[in-house]
């Protein structure tokens, strides 16, 4: 297991700056330029642009532009182009957000897709299953921004709550709880968003799953000694069909960060998903060097992760 | 009873049991009523999207034009002249629907049509060979799995221009790593197989070993994931007109006729409901007729 | 086995319990509303320093925590703000060879006492060569006026001499000059940058010119240039003098000095500052500080724009002096000290901006007690704070201005606002370089039909670079009508006439071209169709491009690379528009993109920068707006008409009335915006103290 690891680890340090570098060069090779100031603007002077180049290096060559930067990113000193601020800072304030959202996400995700997985799989064939597959494509095809749009809207005009942003303003609460309330409620209405497509293919996902275990041997062992059809189910088929699930878990290390920016534009949610987006758009190359790094980083170590969970809960597997 | 479908299999008549894979694989799937109902909605959707597609660039106006402004009748609710109602430029949104049907699937079809290209060389090639090539392949698609999809889309088409090709083949490029996954891991089992085994000893060259025996066996789960990743091509392409990033005026996809909308949705619910129907059940159709398929040729290989 | 059922019900069980508890407190609970007033915007500030930052979030923020010297007032004219009061004079100087050739002028001036009035000048004195006149009136025309009056051979002319040196050499110059022998000839000696120096010199320029590049040729390694600039006949300097309020402080207790405003001035030209506002301070070349409440800035020439640039807001100098821009970025531009009616909170990244009330504010403490300014994505999200209270006001959108107009809960106000939209011809397009096909081109675009189907009737239609609030705009400037049948007779006359296919030919060649938009508004997307196909009516082929708005002005429009482009300005009630319309500024990234050239309107431009009389201004503004017009640099399309959307009764404003009274009265529309009065708004809910004295006079909303 440890050389595996070793070798492994080696090859993900070498993957993730080569990733970085190739990104960094998708990313300047874009048209436009990072002035936070715009670049249709008549009072801005030329020798102003030319000190800010060079305050960003952004003079010199590409390769060292990309050597200055990651330098930067290492020693914590890498300052964002549109304010100036350490990036790490400006990600770091955006990170508790992004991680309750995501974070309420995946287990509304999770826990329902499981239910629904399960409650499929034992009516499979009948017409409850097939209502319930039915419902889980129509889940899987709804484009994002429509059922948000949908969400907000019933929200606004039905019930007229506040569900923009992270908390109501212009109100004082009568105590803390209601405080705390009341942002639970901004954060859970668009987790539950991003969690339907989710929780729709983890359904189908735990179905199969469950089905397939269904068929092994063992069950039909079990059927036959005379259990009942509930112990079967729960003690040896949710057992048994839950395994893929956990070394999915490896899978899920990136999405507790990753980009919803469409659910979070439209929220007015203050997560990394719209950082990302806003840094393209203004071509915030530190910031977005960061954020590749950072997503590159998890991912690669959620397939490690994964990999290592599958050798372990399947002794089976070899690791080569 | 017992609903394990196993057993339920086994009740079949002797001529059925005779019948050739294929035609097992059919019975199965048009067994489920559902599955029916898909197909034939999305062979609806290819014949409307082939008529009409016909009509666009033949710039035929039929049933009028798609393109046609006229400001004095914009942002009308739906009625018996306009069966979806008209735009922010009062053209007829039904015509619209309908002849951006063949952008909007045309997207879906060659984008997946790509991603399968590239994601099947890649996976057979890192299946058969094994070992170093293998592993250097799959590195290299865990590499292109951690790119944000969206500014690669973003810079290609700033570079390349925001033509419908560009975006289609971006799409295709971006997304081949599943396939690419699929293939690999169908490749591995099948290579262990006996009669690949046997082939080898006799001295069979690899091209030949590759299509012969395993790329046809390989051929169903492939073609099932091609299914299911057009509705997936499909939902980017909308997700990316409504960023703005999609076709040009006056051309009109599902996702741009809904983009160029999404100011009004507080009041004019038709332009994005009609197009976002479409969008659903274009989507649903193929996710449907592929889960079915999926399904049908699963229980066909479980048996063997 | 229990834990495993409990687990599989009971964790989705929980999430719904929350869910449904955290809607049943959204719903229930009764809150009371903050005596804070929330605005909302789609853009977060870059940074809160004023001569840093240069988008409209930030100005908006900053309005309400820095002071300027001036202002405007509710008329958009000048008034003041930190300056209590100022005075302008001018002191022009004429250069005589000879001492005695300067009395012999001067004497000359005294005879002509009975004229100084007309040239409003005040007094004559020489030193040594120069003869200085002190005016009352800033300008070149008197000045002018009276050195032809003069009519003498007595008076040298000035030369400028530039000279070009790396910055780590500038001393190489001082030394220089310490030395010369033709260097006692050098009237002003003025630093453009770190690097370039401008000499101004009495007579023949030839024998210094000669000196520098003998003593540069020597020392090749300092890359010097020395070239010989324009010929000047008199210097004309003017001079603002401010009268600072006193007991002004600063939002740390700290008294508000002329030592703030030199500060300010330093900062805005210093290179390692990087302030995007630096190009209009460029012309000053002193700042003198007499006494704490005495600030005065003399000028090279006469430059008009000049006191419409001391609105810009002041930064402490005791805080930032001496201090390098890592050190402002770090302690100052995200937590500023400013001297107006709120002082900084809070800042929270991509939600809001916080400030609070100062109650020190030297023209009275504030009603409201905080002033949040949100950010949200996008228009949808704005209406829809707006809908749930979240936000005070919102910016309606043209479609919707019908429906909130007639929604009793909503006050509306409607203005013209300071923008006009366009399509750019790119006149280095062979296509487009004949004035007939661009006047053509105006009349088959139905730009009224745009403003009745696109704006839905809240605009007008543009005449010309300026917009009709403006005290300088041209109102006698016809627009061209919506009349395609002449246009394409216009364009029979041109020589393009219908092809086979339907679209014109002359030469062999189409008339087809290229029009490209941003994809980031609907509204200019909608234009560009409605052009294309208004446009294909008349036999002209249009080919519509949109991209992303970065890319669309980097790559195409900035460097020129384009045939038509739709795009808008937004216009500050300035008539200095030197930068987008001079022949000089069509380079790549400069702003006269189209590449217009038309020598006529050059030389207004620089006129008007360096008149100070208001008639003149008025007639050269309107001789520039119209002919523009009628060269159609740019198809002008419309002014749109802004609508500000605020509940009923969300606000009232209370301010001083004469006589120590106090005037409570509704928000209405001011030719400066709806919110000219807002460091007086209260909230009905949380009425000030002074409403209960008595001495009020209330004032209820007219009726429409």
């Amino acid at each position: 297991m440890i050389p595996f690891l070793l070798r492994r680890l080696g090859i993900t340090v070498v993957l993730l700056f080569v990733i970085s570098l190739i990104s960094f060069f998708i990313v300047t090779l874009a048209p436009g330029s990072p002035y936070p100031w715009g670049d249709l603007n008549p009072k801005i002077d030329e020798k102003v642009k030319e000190a800010y180049r060079k305050k960003f290096h952004l003079d010199r060559p590409l390769i060292e532009q990309y050597g200055f930067i990651m330098g930067d990113l290492f020693t914590g000193k890498l300052r964002s182009m549109k304010d100036e601020r350490p990036v790490l800072e400006r990600i770091g304030e955006r990170l508790p957000a992004t991680l309750m959202l995501n974070g309420a996400s995946l287990a509304f995700a999770l826990s329902f897709g499981l239910l629904w997985g399960v409650f499929s799989a034992r009516r499979a064939g009948s017409w409850t299953d097939g209502t319930s597959t039915f419902l889980a494509f129509l889940c899987l095809s709804m484009p994002e921004f429509l059922l948000a749009y949908a969400v907000v809207i019933l929200c606004v005009h039905q019930f007229a709550v506040p569900i923009l942003g992270l908390r109501s303003y212009g109100i004082e609460f009568p105590n803390a709880l209601s405080a705390g309330l009341d942002m639970t409620w901004h954060i859970l209405v668009p987790a539950i968003v991003l969690a339907i497509g989710s929780a729709a293919a983890q359904s189908r996902f735990v179905r199969a799953n469950v089905l397939e275990t269904l068929r092994e041997d063992y069950i039909r062992t079990a059927r036959a000694k005379g259990l009942a059809e509930d112990v079967v189910f729960l003690k040896h088929a949710l057992r048994n069909s839950v395994r893929p699930l956990i070394t999915g878990i490896g899978g899920l290390l990136p999405a507790l960060l990753g980009g919803a920016v469409v659910v979070e534009s439209i929220f007015a949610y203050p997560g990394l998903g719209r950082l990302g987006y806003d840094a393209v758009t203004e071509r915030d190359y530190p910031t977005l060097v960061a954020i590749n790094f950072i997503i590159a980083t998890l991912v690669l170590l959620g397939n490690l992760i994964s990999d290592v969970l599958y050798a372990v809960v399947d002794p089976r597997v070899r690791l080569e | 009873m017992n609903a394990n479908p196993l057993i339920e299999a086994e009740a079949v008549s002797p001529e059925a049991a005779f019948a050739t894979p294929g035609q097992r694989v059919w019975r199965r799937f048009v067994r489920n009523r559902l599955n029916v109902a898909a197909s034939g909605v999305v062979v609806a959707l290819a014949v409307i999207s082939l008529v009409f597609g016909i009509a666009s660039m033949a710039k035929i106006p039929f049933p009028s034009d798609p393109n046609a402004t006229s400001l004095e009748s914009k942002l009308r609710p739906p009625s018996a002249a306009h069966w979806m109602g008209t735009d922010q430029l009062g053209r007829d949104v039904f015509s619209r629907v309908l002849h951006g049907s063949y952008i909007s699937l045309t997207v879906g079809f060659v984008a997946v049509g790509v991603a399968l290209g590239i994601g099947t060389v890649v996976g057979a090639i890192s299946g058969y060979c094994g070992k170093w090539v293998d592993q250097v392949l799959m590195r290299a698609v865990d590499a292109l799995m951690c790119f944000p999809t969206f500014f690669l889309i973003l810079t290609a088409v700033a570079l390349l221009g925001p033509s419908l090709w560009n975006i289609v083949i971006v799409i295709g490029l971006v997304s081949w790593t599943g396939t690419a996954r699929l293939v690999r891991a169908e490749f591995l089992t099948l290579r262990e197989m006996e009669y690949v085994r046997a082939a080898r000893a006799l001295g069979q060259r690899a091209p030949a070993i590759v299509f012969r025996h395993i790329l046809p066996n390989a051929a169903a789960p492939i073609f099932v994931t091609a299914v299911l990743g057009i509705p997936g091509a499909i939902l980017t392409e909308a997700g990316l007109s409504f960023l703005g990033l999609g076709v040009q005026p006056p051309q009109a996809t599902w996702g741009s006729i809904i983009s160029d909308a999404k100011t009004y949705i507080l009041d004019a619910w038709w332009l994005i409901a009609f197009p976002g129907a479409a969008i659903l059940i274009a989507t649903l159709a193929f996710f449907l007729v592929g889960d079915g398929l999926r399904q049908s040729i699963s229980t066909q290989t479980e048996r063997k | 086995m229990v834990w495993m059922r409990a687990l599989l019900y009971g964790v989705p069980a929980a999430l719904l319990l929350f869910l449904v508890a955290a809607f049943l407190n959204a719903t229930r609970v009764t809150a009371t509303k903050a005596n804070e007033m929330a605005n909302g915007s789609t853009v977060e500030p870059s940074n809160l320093n004023p001569i840093l930052s240069a988008d409209s979030a930030a100005s908006e923020v900053q309005s309400v925590i820095f002071n300027g010297l001036l202002k405007y007032d509710q008329n958009l004219e000048i008034t003041g703000d930190l300056a209590k009061s100022w005075s302008m004079r001018q002191t022009t100087t004429f250069f005589a060879p000879t001492p005695a050739d300067a009395l012999a002028v001067a004497a000359k001036l005294e005879s002509l006492r009975d004229r100084w009035a007309a040239w409003s000048l005040q007094s004559v004195r020489t030193d040594g060569l120069a003869i200085l006149l002190d005016l009352t009136l800033p300008g070149l025309d008197t000045s002018r006026e009276i050195f032809e009056t003069l009519q003498t051979d007595n008076l040298d002319k000035l030369h400028i001499v530039r000279v070009g040196v790396k910055s780590s050499a500038r001393e190489s110059l001082d030394l220089f000059l310490q030395t010369a022998p033709s260097a006692p000839f050098i009237v002003r000696r003025w630093i453009d940058t770190s690097s370039a120096f401008e000499l101004t010199v009495q007579g023949d320029p030839a024998p210094l010119v000669s000196d520098l590049k003998t003593y540069y040729a020597s020392q090749p390694s300092l890359e010097a240039t020395v070239e010989t600039g324009e010929m000047l006949d008199f210097l004309a300097e003017p001079e603002v003098t401010f009268l600072l309020q006193p007991n002004v402080r600063w939002h740390d207790g700290e008294p508000f000095t002329s030592r703030d405003a030199a500060f300010t001035f330093r900062s805005l030209i210093d290179e390692t500052v990087g302030s995007p506002r630096k190009s209009d301070f460029e012309l000053v070349s002193k700042v003198e500080t007499p006494d704490d409440l005495t600030f005065r800035v003399t000028y090279r020439k006469p430059f008009s724009p000049a006191l419409g640039s001391w609105m810009i807001p002041l930064i402490p100098a005791h805080i930032l002096e001496g201090k390098p821009a890592a050190w402002w970025a770090e302690h100052f531009n995200r937590s500023p000290i400013g001297t107006g009616p709120f002082k900084f909170d809070e800042w929270r990244v991509n939600e809001y901006v916080r400030v609070v009330r100062n109650p020190g504010f030297f023209r009275g403490s504030p009603w409201l007690e905080s002033i949040v300014f949100r950010v949200l994505p996008d228009q949808l999200a704005l209406r829809l704070a707006f809908e749930t209270r979240q936000v005070d006001f919102w910016s309606a959108d043209p479609w919707a201005v019908g429906t909130v107009q007639k929604d009793p809960r909503f006050t509306v106000f409607s203005y013209p606002s300071a923008s006009y939209s366009y399509v750019g011809w790119n006149l280095r397009r062979p296509l487009f370089q004949d004035q007939r096909v661009r006047q053509a081109l105006a009349q088959a675009v139905n730009v009224p039909g745009m403003i009745k189907y696109i704006l839905y009737g809240n605009g007008v239609q543009s005449t010309g670079p300026f917009t009709p609030q403006l005290w300088f705009f041209n109102p006698n400037v016809e627009p061209f009508p919506y009349d395609p049948v002449a246009a394409g007779k216009l364009l029979d006359e041109a020589g393009w006439v219908r092809g086979p296919d339907g679209i014109r030919v002359r030469d062999g060649k189409r008339f087809s071209f290229t029009l490209i938009t941003s994809s980031a508004s609907e509204t200019r997307r909608d234009i560009a169709t409605l052009v294309q196909d208004n446009l294909r009516a008349i036999g002209v082929e249009v080919v519509v491009e949109t991209y992303e708005w970065v890319v669309f002005v980097t790559k195409f429009v900035s460097k020129g690379n384009f045939d038509a482009c739709v795009l808008g300005w937004t216009v500050p009630p300035d008539y200095d528009l030197f930068q987008v319309w001079h022949s000089s500024q069509s380079n790549p990234d400069q702003l006269n993109m189209v590449a217009y050239n038309n020598p006529k309107v050059d030389q207004w431009l620089s006129q008007i920068r360096q008149e100070f009389r208001r008639e003149e201004i008025i007639r050269i503004a309107g001789e520039i707006q119209s002919t523009i017009y009628a060269d159609q640099p740019y198809l002008f399309l419309y002014v749109p008409q802004a609508t500000a959307v605020m509940w009923n009764e969300a606000y009232r404003i209370c301010r001083p009335g004469p006589d120590g009274t106090w005037i409570d009265e509704p928000v209405e529309i001011t030719k400066a915006g709806w919110s000219y009065w807002s460091d007086y708004f209260y909230r009905p809910e949380h009425p000030p103290a002074v409403l209960a004295t008595g001495k009020v006079i209330r004032r209820e909303a007219r009726t429409p």
